[in-house]
């Protein structure tokens, strides 16, 4: 049996929409510590990690450990059945085929049930080793996000480039090119809306806008994004929830002879 | 589901075994081929064996060469022979022999073979190409002498450097009574004058000359148009002798001389007779009766083996060619079998080896070898673009004498040519000529890609087609590796290439297809090796200037250009769709273009103007209106020209076909099959010739009106069929045309039984028929039940003939016929067609349906059955296609192995990021298994399955076909595989995850192939994993063995890398499977230590 119980259905919901644009369907592993998902896309360059902890939960139980394929795009279909503000509840029974999704409105007066088909995905599950990180970049998700979006008229590729002075981002393209530095904020306020650097070596990587682009819609997720890279391995993209988990997007940086 | 994908599984193998008596299982079947065909040999003759006698070639020579040549007296005797190839060369005119006796002048040349076997070389003087103008009004034969002088000197002054120092180019100017071709302009004979120029190059030059400069001012306002100058010196003479294609030349005793030792005249040629002999003395017998024998000619098959590079297909001037296998047949019968080998080689039963120490020595030895067998048609697999010029490039580059004097004439070498052919029915292709005088090449390879369509054109995959033979396909990079090996690895290649040399031969029987060329040659009248080469309209043009000559008409060269003029085409009734559980009779219209031509005598000289029919005072009843407008005169007046040769065409067809009734050995109907659908071809070629464009002699008028009458006739067929047959006139169903196309109706007469539905359609095919006029006709050719309409020229049906038994299930426009879908598609069709058709179980073609598309989404289905193959055709597509960015991406990572220009491609879909095009998404089969590259199926799913599924499914299951089959539990479980190649996979590493139930393992049980929750069931999972393992096992020792087999040994490994043989993709994927399940096996550790 596993049951969990979610205060807001809003915060599910958003977690779908940031990953539905990069995986169809999903396995999501569920144990007694909580729910994991760890997949890649279709075109094996990206790999979207999700943890959600048991504790942030409001009540979890599960009794053996559980895998449940779920197809994304039946599963937002269903989430788009609530309001952000009712309150869920996941139930599987142990071997169960079906996904039973509980919505109660906060006041009680309105329950409603959805069942869904699992699938029965058969998948490697894969992990990528925690690493030390040359350059940890802190920064606000909105800022990320719109930097992005911006960078991407104008080119296929980002370059990221950190030193001590601040991060650059920069791309070229048939119409120009474009570039956008952010320093070290001097004042810290609120820790969110500040950029910070950690920076043991400076890194100089190349990635794909497309995918910085479907990684920056978890930025409803959280305030502050933090971008961790090293020389040759993939950079991190990772959004912390609040109380409730993480998920995180793993790129392969573009090697130059690709075209 | 093992058995049923390999198509030659174990047990036929077996029935061939038998067959051949073979207690060795472990020798190659193809070697005991060898044996067997040399014991053969010796019952044929009671010469000792010659066979592997020794390296001294003057042995084996009895064998090689033709045999000796009897004497024979020109003046009393008279020579016979088969010709089969034609051309002509410009020499020294010989003393007593008609044409011009000054300058150099054209001298034909015919290679054939004496019923004795012996070859013969007529050179055949005199004869010299002209052409016609219309002569100039009051121009009368005074004025021939004058203009001829005139015309002479305007050539002669047109003419720089002058090598064949000809001092008289016209030489004749005559006054003739001719017909122009084109249009009717009355009975009365017009006023031509013919032209004889003394080369073939220079009527063209004439032509110019005359339509620019003023040759006799007298007449200088005069427009003179041409004509039949574009007619080729070769046809001119073909045309003019009646020689057809192939038929047998007869020098009247008296008639001609020989040249030998002895003689003035030195022979040119390596032919055993050389004859010389004026052009009116030639008896050109036409190919009839006792004339349509054939001649015991010797066809040469060879294939070669070079030792490329690794990663480099073999380039002339660097890979040395390493074996020649040669295969020669004659009479059918008796074969010269030897294999030309660089460096030693084990000695191999039934063939000659002849081993060289040196390439030069082995390259010269095989000219010789070729010129001293003497053969008259070169065949092999693509010798004309691969094996024929590497050759001779090879033999170039290291200097190897003699080596390209291959031909029939001593001092000619052999070139090679670039050659572009466009034709409407091939397409553009490229490819080489390469001059091999006096002999034929006929290259299989270009055989198959112009008469089969086939998904694959290797010779393995068409051997396997046509012959249910596999060969071993190995890679060229091996092949190095075997001739580096000992004397036993060498032999391996040998009888490899000796193989290689073989099959063609036997395709060429197997497929009659020399025969069929030979057949098609003497209908048309067009030599032998132009066939091949060149397009349809050679053949009809030869075929109206025979019978234009006979009929005294001549033909007009028209300007050619390109007139952008469309017209109509067939009709087609608009079909309504639906399953037909109730017998649907067809009726056809049989060879609906041709007969309209005949019927309504449409031809070049039978067209009128409205302007022709007003001078001429034609009545009514003289002339037709066609439905688009044209005005063709009534046969009455005079017969067309094309409707003649159709009749000739389509009697010879009528003769094949009854003869292919009353044929009851399977293979001697398909031969009769491929003849009457040659000739049905020919037939509809005469109405694409009038159509053509740029061809020789367009002509819309009729054309159009052709298709017009067609579209007329479908019409008027529906409405007498539906007219008739009603309630109203006392049936018991109102009849309902369906559906028409082209040439035929499809009928629902509403009646229950077939034999009824045959009554009826018989019935109104003769009903019908009375309504037109003869010859055309409509016939009841089948009835479907059930018929299953999809959409235009989409149908599926079970075909009957007889009401007891249904002959075949009959497709057109499904996915089982076309070849731009995976085997998957056609596969699948073509099982729910069976089952829904033949069986009558929706349910099961359902069921069958949903359990393929599981197994696609379970990566269950063989590779093989996914890959799709394109023709790589050109290089500069505007729109991206899949196959040409694969080549390019396949030419980056081996530069050797890349595609080339004309092959097919095969290629598999990959998954890719959302929104990337599929054109990026092709990938190398071989590639994909190898690394494990993720198939996108659900592009296999919604782009290849879905749409011809629900096609034929929506009649049945209605609007739910899409979601019952697409959408249904089945597609619940895909299995995802993780590529080895991509971006991440550097980076990611796996994580173990418990056997029973899927879930994660926790870090500290990772070495645990079970969770604990499943570790109750340890013994049970144990069992179901080691029973996995023993059948991939067992598959693969299958697999291994069912390739050595094929490759002749069993003691030795495979080395094929076929990439058209399923068995192969079938092995790489087993292989790889079974290593991941070994080890997965291992987690479960070692029993004994716990």
């Amino acid at each position: 049996m596993f049951e969990a119980r979610l205060l807001k259905s809003g915060q599910l919901k958003k977690i779908l929409e940031a990953i539905k644009e990069l995986l169809k369907e999903a396995t999501f592993d569920c144990s007694d510590s909580g729910i994991q998902l760890q997949a890649m896309d279709d075109a094996h360059v990206s790999l979207v990690s999700m943890y959600l902890k048991s504790t942030g939960f409001d009540k979890f139980r599960c009794d053996r450990n559980l895998s449940m394929g779920i197809n994304l795009e039946s599963m937002v279909k269903i989430m788009k059945c609530c309001s952000n503000d009712d309150i869920m509840t996941i139930k599987a029974q142990d071997n169960a085929d079906t996904l039973t999704i509980m919505f109660e409105t906060s006041n009680q007066e309105k329950m409603s049930d959805y069942e869904m088909k699992l699938m029965n995905l058969d998948q490697e599950h894969l992990g990528i080793p925690e690493t030390n990180y040359s350059c940890v970049i802190k920064m606000p998700s909105t800022e990320f996000a719109r930097i992005c979006r911006d960078l991407s008229q104008f080119g296929e590729s980002v370059i990221i480039a950190c030193t001590k002075d601040g991060v650059k981002f920069s791309t070229s393209g048939d119409i120009g090119s474009a570039n956008v530095k952010l320093s070290q904020s001097a004042s810290i306020d609120k820790e969110e809306e500040g950029v910070s650097i950690e920076m043991q070596q400076a890194v100089c990587l190349t990635f794909a806008c497309r995918y910085l682009n479907l990684f920056c819609k978890a930025a409803p997720l959280s305030p502050q994004v933090i971008l961790s890279m090293s020389g040759d391995v993939p950079l991190v993209v990772e959004y912390q929830i609040e109380e409730l988990g993480f998920i995180r997007y793993y790129l392969a940086p573009k090697i130059e002879e690709d075209d | 589901m093992f058995n049923k994908k390999r198509p030659n599984s174990s047990d036929k193998q077996g029935s061939f075994s038998k067959k051949f008596k073979v207690e060795d299982d472990e020798q190659s079947m193809f070697e005991n081929d060898l044996a067997i065909m040399e014991e053969m040999d010796k019952e044929l003759d009671d010469s000792p064996d010659l066979l592997g006698e020794g390296p001294d070639q003057e042995d084996s020579s009895a064998l090689w060469s033709r045999p000796a040549i009897k004497e024979i007296n020109p003046v009393a005797e008279s020579l016979a022979f088969q010709q089969l190839t034609i051309d002509n060369y410009i020499g020294e005119p010989i003393k007593g022999m008609s044409g011009a006796q000054t300058g150099l002048v054209p001298i034909t040349r015919m290679f054939g073979i004496t019923m004795d076997g012996n070859s013969v070389c007529c050179n055949v003087h005199g004869y010299s190409p002209y052409f016609y103008t219309n002569a100039p009004e009051g121009f009368g034969p005074e004025h021939c002498k004058e203009f001829k002088t005139r015309l002479n000197a305007i050539v002669l002054s047109d003419m720089r450097g002058n090598q064949n120092r000809v001092q008289e180019p016209v030489l004749m100017v005559e006054i003739v009574k001719k017909i122009n071709l084109y249009g009717y302009h009355g009975e009365e004979l017009e006023k031509y004058l013919k032209i004889t120029m003394a080369l073939p190059k220079l009527v063209p030059a004439a032509k110019r000359l005359l339509e620019k400069e003023t040759v006799l001012p007298a007449f200088s306002g005069h427009n003179y148009r041409m004509f039949e100058t574009n007619v080729d010196y070769d046809m001119r003479f073909m045309v003019d002798l009646k020689i057809v294609g192939c038929s047998w030349i007869e020098l009247p005793a008296g008639t001609y001389t020989i040249r030998d030792s002895k003689s003035r005249l030195k022979g040119q040629s390596r032919c055993q007779f050389e004859v010389d002999v004026g052009w009116e003395k030639l008896i050109a017998h036409a190919p009839e009766g006792e004339w349509s024998k054939v001649a015991p000619f010797r066809i040469l098959s060879f294939d070669i083996e070079c030792a490329g590079r690794k990663g480099i297909f073999p380039e002339a001037d660097k890979d040395p060619v390493i074996q020649i296998a040669n295969m020669v047949q004659i009479e059918n019968k008796r074969l010269i079998r030897n294999v030309f080998t660089l460096n030693t080689c084990a000695p191999i039963v039934g063939s000659q080896v002849i081993s060289c120490e040196k390439e030069n020595n082995m390259l010269e030895k095989w000219a010789a070898f070729v010129r001293e067998c003497d053969p008259d048609i070169i065949t092999g697999y693509n010798i004309n673009n691969f094996d024929l010029p590497y050759l001779l490039n090879r033999a170039k580059h290291l200097h190897t004498k003699n080596f390209n004097f291959l031909g029939r004439i001593k001092d000619i070498q052999s070139v090679i040519r670039e050659q572009v052919i466009q034709s409407k029915q091939m397409g553009r292709r490229e490819n080489k000529s390469i001059n091999i005088d006096g002999r034929v090449p006929f290259d299989l390879y270009l055989v198959l890609v112009r008469d089969y369509k086939l998904r694959s054109y290797s010779l393995n995959s068409v051997s396997y087609h046509f012959l249910q033979e596999q060969k071993e396909d190995v890679h060229h990079s091996i092949i190095t590796d075997l001739q580096n090996g000992t004397p036993q690895t060498r032999r391996r290649l040998a009888v490899y290439c000796l193989k290689d040399a073989f099959l063609p031969l036997k395709l060429l029987d197997k497929l009659m297809c020399l025969i069929n060329y030979m057949e098609m040659a003497r209908v048309t009248g067009v030599p032998l090796g132009s066939l091949l080469t060149g397009g349809q309209q050679a053949k009809v043009v030869s075929q109206l200037l025979r019978l234009a000559q006979e009929k005294n008409y001549i033909m007009p060269t028209m300007a050619g250009g390109m007139q952008d003029e469309q017209f109509e085409g067939a009709t087609v009734i608009e079909p309504i769709k639906g399953y037909y559980a109730d017998p649907i009779a067809t009726l056809d219209f049989t060879s609906l273009y041709p007969s309209i031509m005949m019927a309504h005598n449409l031809c070049y000289t039978t067209l009128l103007t409205q302007k022709t029919i007003n001078l001429l005072n034609l009545s009514e009843s003289d002339y037709t209106k066609t439905p688009s407008g044209s005005y063709f005169l009534s046969k009455t007046i005079r017969k067309g020209l094309l409707p003649e040769i159709l009749e000739n065409l389509l009697s010879a067809r009528k003769k094949a076909k009854t003869d292919l009734k009353s044929e009851t050995d399977p293979f001697k109907i398909k031969v009769l099959d491929g003849r009457q659908l040659a000739l049905k071809i020919s037939a509809n070629s005469v109405y694409g010739f009038t159509g053509a464009q740029v061809g020789k002699l367009p002509c819309l008028e009729i054309s159009t009106s052709v298709t017009s009458y067609g579209r007329m006739m479908i019409e008027r067929t529906k409405q007498e069929v539906e007219q008739k047959y009603c309630i109203a006139n006392g049936y018991e169903h109102d009849a309902i045309v369906i559906y028409g196309d082209t040439d035929s109706v499809m009928v629902k007469f509403g009646v229950k039984s077939i034999e009824k539905a045959m009554e009826m359609g018989r019935e109104a095919a003769e009903y019908v028929t009375t309504k037109f006029i003869n010859p055309i006709k409509l016939d009841f050719e089948k009835v479907y039940f059930p018929y299953l309409l999809i959409n235009k020229k989409r149908y599926a049906g079970l075909y009957f003939t007889r009401p007891d038994k249904y002959d075949k299930m009959d497709c057109k426009g499904l996915e089982t016929v076309r070849r731009d879908n995976s085997p998957l598609v056609s596969n699948m069709i073509n099982t729910c067609l069976q089952k829904l058709l033949i069986d009558r179980d929706p349910d099961g073609a359902v069921a069958y349906a949903k359990e393929v598309i599981s197994d696609l989404l379970c990566n269950r289905i063989d590779i093989s059955q996914l890959v799709i193959t394109k023709e790589l055709t050109k290089n500069d597509y505007t729109a991206k296609q899949a196959h040409v960015e694969l080549s390019i991406k396949m030419k980056k990572r081996d530069p050797g192995n890349a595609p080339k220009l004309g092959d097919r491609i095969p290629y598999i879909l990959i998954t890719g990021t959302k929104g990337t095009p599929a054109y990026q998404r092709a990938e190398d089969p071989i590639f994909v298994l190898e690394n494990n590259i993720p198939i996108d199926f659900n592009y296999y799913l919604e782009n290849q399955l879905s749409k011809p599924l629900v096609r034929i499914f929506s009649p049945i299951l209605g609007d739910k076909a899409e979601s019952v089959l697409l959408k249904g539990d089945h597609t619940r479980k895909k299995a995802m595989v993780t590529s080895k190649v991509s971006a991440l996979s550097a980076f990611t590493k796996k994580k173990e995850v418990c056997l029973g139930c899927k879930s994660v393992l926790p870090t500290n049980e990772e070495k645990n192939a079970l969770c604990k929750y499943c570790l109750p069931k340890q013994g049970e999972l144990y069992y179901q994993e080691r029973v996995k393992v023993n059948d991939l096992q067992e598959k693969f020792c299958r697999l291994w063995t069912e390739c050595q087999r094929c490759q002749g040994s069993l003691h030795e490994e495979v080395i094929c890398t076929s990439r058209d043989c399923p068995i192969f993709y079938l092995r790489k994927k087993i292989q790889i499977d079974l290593t991941a399940q070994v080890k997965t096996m291992d987690r479960f550790g070692n029993p004994n230590n716990k």
